[in-house]
């Protein structure tokens, strides 16, 4: 299967998300038991998912840039970041690197877009820093072509604006210090998901400034099409039900008990998590067991404890359609789900007994308050490798080879899995699988390059933000003074 | 009804495998594409359906055509009870009784999926064995084609299996073959010691994901129909064209062709399902509407200047008929052998497809049929009166028992088995309906009296009870001849490019055009042809 990567295909959804939605890239580590053991720089680049980014799908270059991310706001180009000393990072030292990201700062000043997750990269430690760089600069083949350049519509196109963004935001950190009440594994879970995985990016909502929100940490945000689920020790809107072991299968193979891994889940454990040590991941896991629990506000039973039965069956309605062609204009969901899902998962829901189809029953796509990610599988599919293995399940939506469903199909048949296998509290209308077609929900802010909005509040809404954030840069002056 | 005139680059009528391939490879190449199909969209959803709650009984007597409704403004054959529309004559009429599906994906909605390259001899029959035609193409100058066509079909084989006699490639098959089911793997071992070599058939099917569409997971449903999309039709590529801008138009019924001073091709008209008259405008046209419908509408467009029908000065249009008639056998096996795990057809017995012999008598495939045996067991054990436990047993037992195994054999082309429009049938809009006689002929015959001792052999070895072979032969689909490919427009319709003789602009892109029939399913050959002929198009676009 050929992927075209010359056009954006997956949108950026949440204004300043990157890495973790965007993987298209190969892993570049192999789980072979015969492959030289990595360096410890080449780990930690897998680990934080950089060629994730920067490298443009299956065929492109390694971490040569150029894959497009489309964001709201506009296709955002990665950059070209091997040792070519004219299109790449060949000429950064040490101090420059560190400064590009940790604080999304080129060498030659200018901001980047925080589609590089700088925000997690600041925790990042100085040796670990230090062993990226002779990573990059020693194990990567440079490459010397330059990336396409990135051309935001104004105002985005001001990347000097960004410096008064992330004073506002406050999405930048500290380098990681360890917390003594804590065990090594805690805090390297801890280091794990917060800094080098950036869970954080997609599974923490953001707020107005579109910055992660600290005091909803890990509860679950909106990721365009997807739903990064709440992943908080929350037993019930959480993972608080799942067992270290769970977690840690989860994030190895992107299969558990309670769980598939779709989406931009999938990438992120096709190229990264895949390739971490059992050390790593049972750290992740210690970890995210102590998450502080927030629960969802009328969640009473946790996502992958619905139970399931299937509706019965008309016949006799079946018999006298025989003659049409299409089953187009179905309002009946279980004669949708019997004729274009019950092949895999089955009439009653449970899959195949070996797994391998996933039961819909007891599972936290269906299982969610949010029938997002359900929708989204059904558009899109299910797309991961792991071990070498391709798991596919393939999309339904409009560009469909297997069996294209209209939005109104989609939602008929989302209402039958949610009411019969899942959430039944959860609902799906054509609107709302439209919106998840589109890529979901614009976020307000990306909304200021259309002419007429931005014709109205630009000019103003710039210069308000430039007088907020010279405020703020003077009070904190004021403090480092005091 | 207001007169529309639609004008395209190329406008191909039929909207099947060859017609869907053909039109996707233009439309890529930046081509104004119209692809017309007599009969509707169809959908996977409905078809499954339809499949589901057909009775036993036509399950069991392995009806494939029943869950798609034929419409009446564009019939197709269905056999469950005979709908009569195409007409059967001759000594071997049974055989010819094929089964076609009308509507945009066309035949390979419902196929086994079988994928094989024809030998170099049989694109050189006449030269080598002194019997048949020869093509106007060797094997070389279609590799390549045979290999475009397995990237867009997605063809799983044998890579890195020594198989005699097999087609050379420059290229590996696509993906892999996939493990063989119980039943494969039984009948293989036994065959073994008989000296037969059973070994794993081509297949455009996935055995891993591919297209964005699923590896087959054995639902060995492959006819009817697929559930999930596993295996390829020609759908697929019909709606890839779509995508690269090609207009689908179904329901599109083509009746006329129009022919200017020079003969060449002005328009083609096509009815509604009302009867409304559309007139379609192209620099090139296509007949893609396989090995009946293709040779039916040349003779159906017969005009002032082509009393004979269109392209077909020659006389050649609708005759040399050829399919591969075959022999079934089916029995109960002393060991169980559970057939049903995997595709319908996964294996074949290759060892007679080429030789010497075929100066005397017809080449042979022989294989096992891997469908579910449980309709069939089912019916019977009804049959017997059978209730309760003892009917379940009866069922389990010949479900595990029931072996059906067949012989294919190769048809020399004979100008005297020929396809006509019928005199006293029409359909709906008062079209003609097809009618074919038909004679195996002794190159058959003498080659069956073989493939009946081998396969009784087979039975034997198997510990075979209620043995049943089939005294007549059975049609296979593989409609070829129609309008069959040569050098001299005196005795052949289509020259190696599929363009035909006649008229510079019109196009055969179908199994009709193949000139000789070979052992083998004839879709991937006609699929690799129809790319050919789009080289040629592109190269006539290209030029003016």
């Amino acid at each position: 299967m050929k992927k075209s990567v010359s056009t954006p295909r997956r949108l950026l959804r949440s204004f300043w998300l990157a890495a973790p939605l965007v993987l298209a890239g190969h892993a570049t580590a192999h789980a072979d038991p015969s492959a030289p053991a990595l360096s410890r720089g080449h780990y930690l680049a897998i680990a934080a998912d950089c060629a994730a980014c920067h490298t443009n799908g299956h065929d492109g270059a390694k971490l040569a840039g150029g894959y497009p991310i489309a964001s709201p706001l506009g296709v955002i180009y990665s950059t070209n970041i091997t040792p070519s000393k004219t299109y790449g990072i060949g000429t950064y030292t040490l101090d420059q690197f560190s400064r590009a990201i940790r604080h999304g700062v080129r060498a030659d000043g200018a901001q980047l877009y925080p589609a590089m997750p700088y925000g997690s990269y600041s925790r990042l430690t100085d040796e670990d820093v230090a062993a990226l760089y002779d990573y990059l600069m020693h194990e990567v083949e440079p490459v010397d072509r330059p990336a396409p350049k990135t051309n935001l519509p104004f105002p985005f196109s001001i990347r000097a604006s960004l410096w008064g963004w992330k004073l506002l935001s406050g999405v930048e950190g500290t380098p990681y210090v360890a917390d003594p009440a804590h065990d090594a594994a805690w805090n390297r879970g801890k280091y794990l998901v917060d800094t080098l995985a950036h869970c954080g990016e997609c599974h923490t909502p953001r707020n107005m400034l579109m910055a992660p929100s600290a005091s909803a940490y890990l509860a679950g945000g909106d990721l365009g099409s997807w739903r990064a689920p709440n992943i908080t020790s929350d037993a019930t809107a959480g993972i608080g039900g799942w067992s270290a072991q769970d977690l840690q299968d989860y994030l190895r193979t992107g299969r558990s008990t309670h769980a598939r891994a779709a989406g931009p889940m999938a990438e992120a454990v096709e190229h990264s998590f895949q390739y971490l040590t059992p050390a790593d991941l049972a750290a992740m896991a210690a970890y995210l067991k102590t998450v502080p629990a927030i629960a969802e506000p009328g969640q009473t039973a946790a996502n992958f404890s619905h139970g399931g039965k299937a509706a019965p069956f008309d016949y006799a309605a079946a018999n006298a359609r025989r003659n049409s062609s299409t089953l187009k204009g179905i309002t009946q969901g279980n004669v949708l789900y019997e004729n274009v899902c019950a092949s895999c998962h089955q009439t009653d829901g449970r899959g195949s007994a070996d797994g391998y189809y996933p039961s819909l029953v007891g599972n936290t796509t269906t299982g969610q308050r949010n029938p997002d990610d359900l929708v989204a599988s059904i558009l899109f599919g299910v797309d991961r490798t792991v071990d070498g293995h391709q798991i596919l399940m393939p999309g339904f939506g409009p560009d469909s080879l297997v069996q294209p469903l209209d939005d109104q199909q989609v939602a008929t048949l989302a209402n039958y899995v949610l009411g019969h296998f899942g959430n039944a509290q959860a609902a799906v209308t054509a609107e709302s699988v439209a919106t998840i077609r589109a890529g979901g929900p614009k976020p307000a802010i990306a909304q200021l390059s259309e002419p007429r909005v931005l014709a109205v509040l630009a000019i103003a809404g710039l210069v308000i933000l430039g007088v907020l954030a010279l405020a703020l840069r003077f009070v904190l002056k004021s403090r480092r003074a005091a | 009804m207001a007169q529309e005139t639609l004008t395209a680059d190329v406008v191909i009528a039929g909207a099947g495998i060859c017609g869907a391939m053909l039109a996707h490879k233009l439309a890529r190449n930046g081509v104004s594409v119209i692809l017309l199909d007599a009969g509707p969209y169809r959908d996977r959803d409905q078809i499954v359906e339809n499949w589901r709650n057909m009775p036993p009984n036509n399950k069991s007597q392995y009806d494939y055509a029943t869950p798609y409704p034929s419409v009446p403004w564009a019939p197709h054959t269905n056999y469950f009870p005979d709908n009569n529309y195409l007409i059967v004559k001759g000594p071997d009429a049974s055989a010819y009784r094929q089964g076609i599906i009308k509507g945009v994906g066309g035949t390979t909605w419902h196929w086994a999926a079988s994928s094989w390259r024809y030998l170099p001899n049989d694109f050189r029959l006449k030269s080598t064995y002194g019997v048949g035609r020869d093509y106007a193409l060797s094997y070389d100058e279609l590799e390549a084609y045979y290999y475009e066509a397995e990237c867009e079909m997605g063809v799983k084989g044998p890579n890195g299996q020594e198989i005699v006699p097999s087609a050379p490639r420059k290229n590996p098959w696509p993906m892999d073959s996939m493990p063989y089911g119980p039943g494969d793997r039984l009948f293989t071992s036994i065959v073994k010691p008989l000296g037969y070599d059973n070994t794993p058939v081509p297949q455009a099917r996935n055995s891993r994901p591919f297209d964005g569409r699923p590896q087959c997971c054995g639902n060995n449903n492959c006819m009817p129909i697929c559930p999930i999309g596993a295996m390829y039709h020609g759908v697929y590529s019909a709606m890839k064209a779509e995508r690269h801008g090609a207009r689908i138009i179904p329901n599109a019924v083509v009746y006329s062709i129009e022919t200017d001073a020079k003969n060449t091709i002005v328009a083609m008209n096509y009815y509604d399902p009302d009867k409304g008259s559309h007139r379609v405008v192209a620099k090139t046209f296509v007949i893609a509407a396989n090995g009946i419908e293709t040779p039916k509408l040349l003779l159906l467009a017969a005009n002032d200047r082509n009393p004979n029908g269109i392209a077909n000065s020659s006389d050649q249009v609708g005759r040399n008929m050829m399919d591969h008639p075959g022999i079934g056998m089916s029995f109960q096996s002393a060991e169980p052998v559970w057939a049903g795990g995997g595709s319908v057809q996964m294996s074949s017995i290759t060892n007679f497809r080429d030789g010497p012999f075929r100066s005397e008598y017809a080449a042979i495939q022989i294989g096992y049929n891997n469908t579910a045996q449980n309709s069939r067991a089912g019916m019977k054990a009804l049959s017997m009166g059978l209730v309760g436990r003892k009917l379940d047993e009866e069922i389990r037992r010949r479900t595990a028992h029931g072996v059906d195994i067949y012989a294919n054999h190769e048809v020399l082309p004979n100008p005297e088995n020929r396809l006509v429009l019928s005199k006293d049938h029409r359909d709906a809009l008062g079209i003609p309906h097809p009618e074919v006689t038909y004679d195996v002929g002794e190159y058959v015959h003498k080659s069956a009296a073989l493939s009946r001792q081998h396969l009784t052999r087979i039975a034997q070895a198997m510990g075979g009870t209620e043995i049943e072979m089939s005294s007549f032969f059975t049609p296979n689909n593989h409609i070829t001849g129609g309008t069959i490919m040569g050098h001299d427009p005196n005795d052949s319709v289509v020259d190696s490019w599929l363009r035909t003789h006649d008229h510079p602009n019109l196009f055969l892109a179908t199994g009709a055009a193949m000139a000789a029939s070979g052992t083998v399913n004839s879709t991937l050959t006609m699929a690799a042809l129809s790319l050919r002929a789009g080289d040629a198009i592109l190269a006539d676009l290209k030029h003016g």
